[in-house]
Formats: structure tokens, C-alpha cells, sequence
């Protein structure tokens, strides 16, 4: 039994090793060598060609703006909503827990158009209502500007950091908070002083995370920077292999070698930073509920406030693509604009050979990809959370190290793998590299599935009598499910979205839908764009209703014919 | 059924270095009776018990259930758990939690291949011994903790097992419901035929409960015995420190006589029950408090002891006190009612029979 384990581990040590290692080193490899896309001689030429091109100083202050502006941003937005959900009198308490989830099935990508639509400079719909309001000669916002990246990254990453911050505070021990009144402290004060700093853990790491997914956000600044000629490090290091007569993927990965360090470096202080906080707070309230702050006259516009972020982060963004699916040209909505609602867009993404040949490259990803990558990550949870050998530590290093992984960076890094295989330019490299960026999101809610399998349970199916096979089974996949069913909904709708990745790796046949809907709004054809986004969101929609309702049933069955 | 264990070794490594969990163990359970393993924790005792109903491998040596062999290293011989047929009561119970009561109980017989009927009024049987009849269709995750230990204790049971293993079943419950379950499982296994394997590290749950105790030290037995032999008539220092509170004071043989052994000690010249130790030796004398029963006043005799009293705690039904003799610090119980102060001058006259002298 020790012996099969053993060769499990190493397997797996081999198998997760080749996914996350092999990128970063063919990055590493091709960031030396002269030559476009095969392998060269060694040169230093790629680094020296990338640090000291005149743009660069510019792409890397607008990225530290950007990264440093959406994080703070992000972060403080989250600490605020986390304060309020958790430890004040706010009405509907339950639009924390939509707020927290719902903006996570909307792509990065549609929720940036969405965004770019509202508010662009020449016909953003929200510009033109206050251009027509207040009799103005100019739009008074700019979304195709750096400002207006940092608000939207900001938005995408708050779920993030919310789910993040809120927890800790839950879990916090009020009577920190008390005693500190006792002493004569005000709530201010006791705020500053005492819970805050408590609480520096849970939002410093919610903070680097968000530096980190800034760092590799691609989406925003594609759609919003690039009409405003706006540059950062993804998107420079994007139209480095994507624009101009000659592709050169090694100065691309001489600078996605720093993105790349910066990002795991980072990763890493926050792994250090969550094991920290563990530590520090989780005192459980054994059944006690704090005393609840009552907010008095500021109930109501702080709950404004909490439902207009709600509206700007779901139903605006869901509403306004819906809306320009069906108007023939982008409007202001009127009474004109409803009447001249017409299905053309979607009759024609639904008869556009290219969006129908993305659709079902996606779908065929989403579901074999997250069906390849389940089975892989349940392996894996399992050997990290029961083998625990020397090796199983490895592995966990190992399938945490994606984690930090900007897509276009690893991309490039696959980019260089498979233009020495005969995978390049297949669905087969795209499925490869899905699975090896996203494996942590398999991987993490197997691993807890497996935490709450004490060993007595399986152990006591032996004692019983019970074989291998039947307490594997009987006892042990029923448990699983549960974690089974988030872990692959969660692989299959980041697939069915992914777009940073795909952007680098896929190649004419091997389209995916959101690489079609960011053609479609390079063209400006945002009724098209639309059409296609939705039918994107009810595909993730669908994936998680289908994946519970199995779920649900799986579990009855075995509940019901155990006899 | 009887257990028989010979030679048994298991190793861990352990961020490189090596611990012996069991370190050559030669052990015979008798049919029918409940034996407990006792020892401080990391003793063994666990990976023991583990060892013989299969969820672990020793390194070497050999195991025996009821004439069967279902462990030897020299004959290459591994039984695996389920099919040994044993009953085992786990520490955190490992109660299924998808599953009600009825299926975490019938599962035994399920995987059998029983026919349902005939499950369904075994199950109904043994809920009625544990003392939960009704409660089948009741979900695992809504029973209190004094109701998951009989599920799992039915659970064991069902199959009709000829043994059953406990590990520790009792430390997860608080201090009044663990006395009141300590009794009924006592009650439980005295119906049945059964051999019960018991471990714990708890000394009063191993006194109340154990027909044999055999204490464990660092992977090694120490001493087996009757309650009554272990507490009263130890072998080892260890042994007698361990197994409930003792004075222990050193000591030196001087003399043997043929009922006592006479010693010198801080104490003076004390008589003691008779061991078989050379002239000389270094010994230790272990006095339990509850033997020293003092008096007011200086005392002269054979076995007195005279001193006074350093402190004194009231814990309710006696004052637990400090008694100076000497260089010694001697624990003693002084009955509510005696009506003595500290500083107080004391004596007591110590029983022969509860002098009992251990190997240094």
C-alpha cells in the first residue's frame, strides 16, 4: 500500500511538474536564444532589446499605477463592505453574499466592454444621458483612460478580496473590540488601533492578490487601453507577438521573465501571509454574537451606497450588454430604441461560421478540459492532504506554484513547448495549457474536500468489513462529490471564458469565444460582441445549475439505495 | 477469543530520525475479557491496538486472533482489516456523515451481503442495546456526542465480532457524560461474550473498567496486572507513579525479614510489604496519600512518622495537605473534620502492607 502510494506521488510529482515547470523553464529558455519561435543561440540580445526600448519606461509606470491604484482600491472597497456586512445594523444583509459570488460569473473581458460601452468618450451611453442632463460640451468621463482601468480592475478584483477580509473579521474576537472600549477607547479609535491591525494579515494578502491578478490582467487594459493608447506590461508583451511583420516571442519572454518572478515571489508572501493569519485570529465565537454597531442615521445611504456598487458590478453590466444584443446601433435606450429592437446580432453570431466554430471549441474545452483536470486535481488533493510524505510537499508547491501564472506570460512560455511538437497549433495545446494554469481551482477545492475525510472514516469501512472498493465507493465518493462538483464547475467556467492564455496559443481553427469577442470589439461591433457574450454567460450559468442538480442527485442516490 | 502478539516491532521515521512506536511486544489477550492498554500518549498504545486490527503493519513480529494468524513478518502473512471480522470503536467515532443511523449500523451487515429483512431487525436489536431504539432514520451529523459514541459502540458490535477494540472512545466527551458512559459500556460489554481491547490513557477510566491492564512506556510493556495489582502492588516506579498520586521517597534495603523488608529512609527506619531485593539496593518507597491517615501530636513506634503541616487545601470532601518530615514533602488527606492547622505537629503510623518498595 506504501509502495503504491509512493509511485502515486511520484507520478503526480512528474505529471504537475511537467505542466508548471515546463512553461517557465521553455520562458526562461527562450527569453536566451536568438531566433524567432524555435530555439537559437544564446543571446542576451532579448533582455537588452526589451529593457531599453524607449516605450518600456512608460509601459512600466503605467503598470505600477495601475497594479498599485485597482489593489488599493480593490482592497479598501472590500475592507469597507466586509465592515458592514459583518459587524453593523445594515439592512439585507443577503446582497453581501451576491456580491461576493455573482460578479465572478461574469467574464473580465464582458464586463469591461460592458463598461467601455457605458462609459467611452464618444457615444458611452451614460456620457450621453449627462452630455444631454446638464447641456455638456464634452463627455465627462473617460473610460479609455487609466483611471478608468483602475475602477474597473478594481471592481473585477473586490469579490476576491472581499472573500478574503470577511471571514477573518467574522472569525475575529469581539472581545478584542471590548476591552478596548473598557479602556476608553472610542469606536474610532478602537477601530484604528485594535481591529485593523488584527485584521493586517487577511488584508495584506487580500491586497497582494489582487497585485497579483492586476499584474496579470489582460482584459482590461486590451479593451479599455489600448483606444486610449494606454500600455501595460500584458498588453505590451501582447502586441510584441501579435502585431508587426515579425512576431518575436523572446523579447516577449524577457519580459514576461520579470512579470513572472514578480508574480511568484508575490504569491508566495501571500501563501506565508494566509498560514499567518490562521494563526493570528479564529478565535470561534462559540455561539456568541457580537453586538451589532447601529449605524443610526447613516443606515440608509450607506446601504445606498452598498446597492449602487451592487448595480455597477451586476445588473449594469448583464443589462447593458442584453440591451445592445437587440438595438441595431449603439443608443441611448428610448422609447425609439426599444421599437427599432430587432434579433439580427444574434442571427448573426448564430450563423457566423468563426463564432459557432469558437463556441464549440470553448464548450469542448470547459467540459473535456475541466473533466481531465477534476480527475488529475482529485489525485492530487489526495496525495497532498493523506500521502504527506516528502514528495506530496513537493506536489503541493508544485500545483500551488500556477497560482501565480499571468496567462499571456505562461502562455509565451507554452508557446515555446509546443512549437517544437506536433501539438502546436491544435485544441489539444490549449487544453494542455488550461489545465496547467488553472489547476490550483481543481486542486484547492479537492484539497479541502479531503481535509474533512478523517482517516477514521475510511478506516472504520475497513474495520467493518468493508473492501477497498466498497469503502472507496461508499464512504469516500460520496464525500467527495460535493468538493467533486465546485472543483469542476470552477475549472469549466474559467475555460469556457479563458482568454489570456488562448490569445498567445491559439491559432487559426482552434478560435475560442472570448478570443471572438475580443475581435469583435477590436471591430467595434459591440450588437455582435453582445449577442455572443451572453450566450457566454448563460453557458457558465448553466454549467453550475447542471453541475449542482447533479450533485444534488448523485448524493439522494446514494443516500437512498444504500440498503 | 484470544489475542496473542509475539515480537512485534513498528518503526516511524520522522524528520529523520527514527521512533520505535513498538519496540519488541510480547502480549497475550485472554478470551473474554476486558483488557486495557494504558500509557502517557505516544507510549505505543494506539499503534498496538492499530497493529492488530490491521489498519497498520508492524515491522516484525506476529499476530494471532482466536488460533488464526493474521500478521507474521517471518511467514509473510497480512489479513487486512476487513476481513479479520473485528469490532472497533474509533476515537472521533467515524460516524459516516452521509449516511442516518440506520446505514452507519447495518453497513457491517450490509457489506456482508445480508439479506434486508433480516438487517433491518438486527439493526432494530442492537439499537435497542445501546439504548437508541427509534432513532434509524435520525442523520449522523444530528446526534450529540453520547449518541454517536453508542451508534459507533452498535456499529461494532453488529456483526457479532468475538472482539472489539476501543481507542479511547471516552475522551471526547466532557467530564460528567464520559463517568455516566464509562459505567453503561462496563454494563454493555459484561452481557456479551466478547473480548474487548481497551486504550487509554486515562488511569481511573483503566481502573473501572478493566478485568487486566498492561501499562506501556515508549513502545515497551512495562506491567500487567488485576486494577487492584497494578495500583496497590506495582513492579516499577514508573508503574506506581503513573497509575494514580504517590510519595515517592528513596530509600535503602537494610534488612529482610520473612513477611516485611526493612528499609532506611528521610523518613527513618520503615518496614515495608516484602520484595525480593538484594541487601543495599537503592530503592524507592511510594506511600499514596490516601494511607496516611495522621494525628495530632508527636508519636514513637515502630513505622511512625512524625512531622507538620506545611499547607493545607480544602477541595470538599477532605483537605488535601503538605506534611514536612524531614527534608520530605509527603502528601496526605486529613478528613474535613479534624480540625488542624498549619504548623500543626502531626504523626502517622504507616501499614507495612502499604509501604511499597520499587526497583530506583
Amino acid at each position: 500500500m506504501d509502495k503504491a502510494r509512493a509511485r502515486l506521488t511520484y507520478s503526480l510529482v512528474a505529471i504537475v511538474g511537467f505542466l508548471t515547470v515546463c512553461p517557465v523553464v521553455m520562458l526562461a529558455l527562450g527569453s536566451f536564444s536568438e531566433g524567432l519561435t524555435a530555439f537559437g543561440r544564446f543571446t542576451l540580445g532579448k533582455y537588452a532589446g526589451a529593457y531599453t526600448d524607449p516605450a518600456f519606461f512608460g509601459v512600466m509606470l503605467n503598470t505600477v499605477v495601475f497594479v498599485l491604484g485597482s489593489s488599493v482600491l480593490a482592497t479598501v472597497l472590500a475592507v469597507f463592505l466586509a465592515y458592514l456586512n459583518t459587524r453593523t445594523d445594515i439592512p439585507f444583509k443577503g446582497l453581501f453574499a451576491i456580491l461576493s459570488i455573482i460578479p465572478m460569473m461574469i467574464p473580465h473581458l464582458l464586463f469591461s466592454v460592458s463598461w467601455a460601452l457605458l462609459l467611452n468618450p464618444s457615444n458611452g451611453m451614460i456620457n450621453v444621458v449627462l452630455k444631454g442632463l446638464f447641456s455638456l460640451e464634452s463627455a465627462p468621463f473617460n473610460v479609455y483612460s487609466l483611471e478608468g482601468m483602475i475602477l474597473v480592475e478594481a471592481l473585477l478584483d473586490l469579490p476576491i478580496a472581499y472573500l478574503i477580509i470577511a471571514p477573518a473579521m467574522r472569525s475575529f474576537d469581539v472581545a478584542l473590540e471590548e476591552s478596548s472600549r473598557v479602556f476608553g477607547a472610542g469606536p474610532w479609535r478602537t477601530l484604528l488601533r485594535v481591529t485593523l491591525p488584527i485584521l493586517r494579515p487577511a488584508i495584506l494578502a487580500a491586497f497582494i492578490l489582487g497585485v497579483v491578478r492586476s499584474l496579470a490582467s489582460f482584459a482590461v487594459p486590451q479593451v479599455l487601453g489600448m483606444p486610449g493608447r494606454v500600455s501595460v506590461l500584458a498588453t505590451h508583451i501582447y502586441e510584441m507577438i501579435s502585431l508587426g511583420f515579425s512576431p518575436d516571442y523572446g523579447r516577449a519572454a524577457a519580459l514576461g521573465m520579470s512579470v513572472l518572478a514578480a508574480s511568484v515571489t508575490l504569491i508566495y508572501v501571500y501563501r506565508a501571509l494566509t498560514a499567518e493569519g490562521e494563526k493570528y485570529v479564529t478565535i470561534a465565537g462559540r455561539g456568541y454574537r457580537p453586538t451589532l454597531i447601529e449605524l443610526g442615521r447613516a443606515r440608509i445611504p450607506l446601504f445606498g451606497a452598498v446597492a449602487l456598487l451592487s448595480a455597477a458590478m451586476i445588473v449594469l453590466p448583464v443589462a447593458v450588454l442584453l440591451y445592445t444584443s437587440f438595438v441595431p446601433y449603439t443608443m441611448v435606450p428610448s422609447a425609439r430604441a426599444f421599437s427599432m429592437m430587432t434579433l439580427k446580432h444574434w442571427l448573426d453570431v448564430l450563423n457566423d461560421p468563426l463564432s459557432l466554430l469558437a463556441l464549440k471549441n470553448s464548450l469542448f474545452l470547459a467540459v473535456g478540459g475541466a473533466t481531465l483536470g477534476v480527475l488529475l486535481s482529485i489525485f492530487v488533493g489526495y496525495a497532498i492532504v493523506k500521502v504527506r510524505t516528502r514528495a506530496a510537499g513537493v506536489l503541493e508547491s508544485l500545483s500551488f506554484l500556477s497560482f501565480s501564472f499571468p496567462g499571456i506570460v505562461i502562455g509565451v512560455g507554452f508557446m515555446w513547448f509546443f512549437v517544437q511538437t506536433p501539438l502546436y497549433a491544435t485544441i489539444w495545446a490549449l487544453l494542455i495549457a488550461y489545465i496547467a494554469t488553472y489547476l490550483p481551482y481543481g486542486v484547492r477545492p479537492m484539497a479541502s474536500a479531503f481535509v474533512q475525510i478523517h482517516a477514521h472514516l475510511e478506516e472504520s469501512s475497513l474495520v467493518c468489513g468493508g473492501s477497498h472498493l466498497t469503502t472507496l465507493r461508499r464512504i469516500i465518493v460520496p464525500l467527495l462529490v460535493p468538493g467533486i462538483v465546485s472543483a469542476w464547475v470552477l475549472m469549466a467556467s474559467m475555460f469556457v471564458r479563458e482568454l489570456t492564455v488562448s490569445v498567445v496559443l491559439s491559432r487559426p481553427g482552434t478560435e475560442v469565444l472570448a478570443m471572438q469577442i475580443l475581435k469583435f470589439s477590436d471591430d467595434g461591433l459591440w450588437g455582435k460582441l453582445s449577442a455572443l457574450g451572453i450566450i457566454m454567460i448563460a453557458i457558465s450559468t448553466a454549467l453550475v445549475l447542471a453541475a449542482n442538480f447533479v450533485g444534488a442527485r448523485y448524493s439522494r442516490a446514494v443516500a437512498a439505495g444504500a440498503g | 477469543m484470544e489475542i496473542q502478539v509475539r515480537g512485534l516491532s513498528r518503526r516511524y521515521f520522522s524528520e529523520g530520525r527514527e521512533i520505535r512506536a513498538l519496540d519488541g511486544v510480547d502480549l497475550t489477550i485472554p478470551a473474554n475479557r476486558i483488557f486495557t492498554l494504558l500509557g502517557p500518549s505516544g507510549c505505543g498504545k494506539t499503534t498496538l491496538l492499530r497493529c492488530i486490527v490491521g489498519l497498520e503493519s508492524p515491522d516484525a513480529g506476529e499476530i494471532v486472533i482466536g488460533g488464526e494468524t493474521v500478521f507474521s513478518k517471518a511467514k509473510d502473512i497480512y489479513v487486512p482489516p476487513e476481513k479479520r471480522g473485528l469490532g472497533m470503536v474509533f476515537q472521533t467515532y467515524a460516524i459516516w456523515p452521509h449516511m442516518n443511523v440506520f446505514d452507519n449500523i447495518a453497513y457491517p451487515l450490509q457489506v456482508r451481503g445480508m439479506a434486508r429483512d433480516a438487517v433491518r431487525e438486527r439493526v432494530a436489536r442492537t439499537l435497542e442495546f445501546v439504548q437508541l431504539e427509534g432513532y434509524e432514520s435520525r442523520p449522523a451529523t444530528r446526534l450529540s456526542g453520547g449518541q454517536q459514541q453508542r451508534v459507533a459502540l452498535a456499529r461494532a458490535l453488529i456483526a457479532e465480532p468475538k472482539v472489539i477494540l476501543f481507542d479511547e472512545p471516552l475522551s471526547n466527551l466532557d467530564a460528567k457524560l464520559r463517568e455516566e458512559t464509562r459505567k453503561e459500556l462496563k454494563a454493555f460489554l459484561g452481557k456479551l461474550d466478547i473480548t474487548a481491547l481497551y486504550v487509554t490513557h486515562d488511569r481511573v477510566e483503566a481502573l473501572a473498567l478493566s478485568d487486566l491492564i498492561a501499562v506501556m512506556r515508549a513502545g515497551r510493556l512495562v506491567e500487567i496486572g488485576t486494577p487492584q495489582k497494578i495500583y496497590f502492588d506495582a513492579d516499577t516506579r514508573f508503574v506506581a507513579d503513573f497509575i494514580g498520586r504517590a510519595n515517592l521517597v528513596k530509600a535503602r534495603i537494610r534488612a529482610q525479614e520473612a513477611e516485611r523488608t526493612l528499609v532506611d529512609s528521610p523518613l527513618g527506619a520503615i518496614a515495608c510489604q516484602r520484595r525480593d531485593l538484594p541487601v543495599g539496593a537503592e530503592v524507592t518507597l511510594c506511600i499514596r496519600p490516601e494511607f496516611i491517615h495522621v494525628a495530632p501530636g508527636e508519636g514513637a513506634g515502630e513505622n511512625v512518622v512524625n512531622g507538620r503541616i506545611e499547607s493545607q487545601t480544602f477541595v470538599g470532601e477532605t483537605y488535601e495537605s503538605e506534611i514536612r518530615a524531614g527534608d520530605e514533602l509527603l502528601l496526605a488527606r486529613i478528613e474535613p473534620d479534624a480540625r488542624l492547622a498549619t504548623g500543626d505537629a502531626v504523626h502517622f503510623r504507616l501499614d507495612p502492607a502499604h509501604g511499597l518498595l520499587v526497583a530506583r
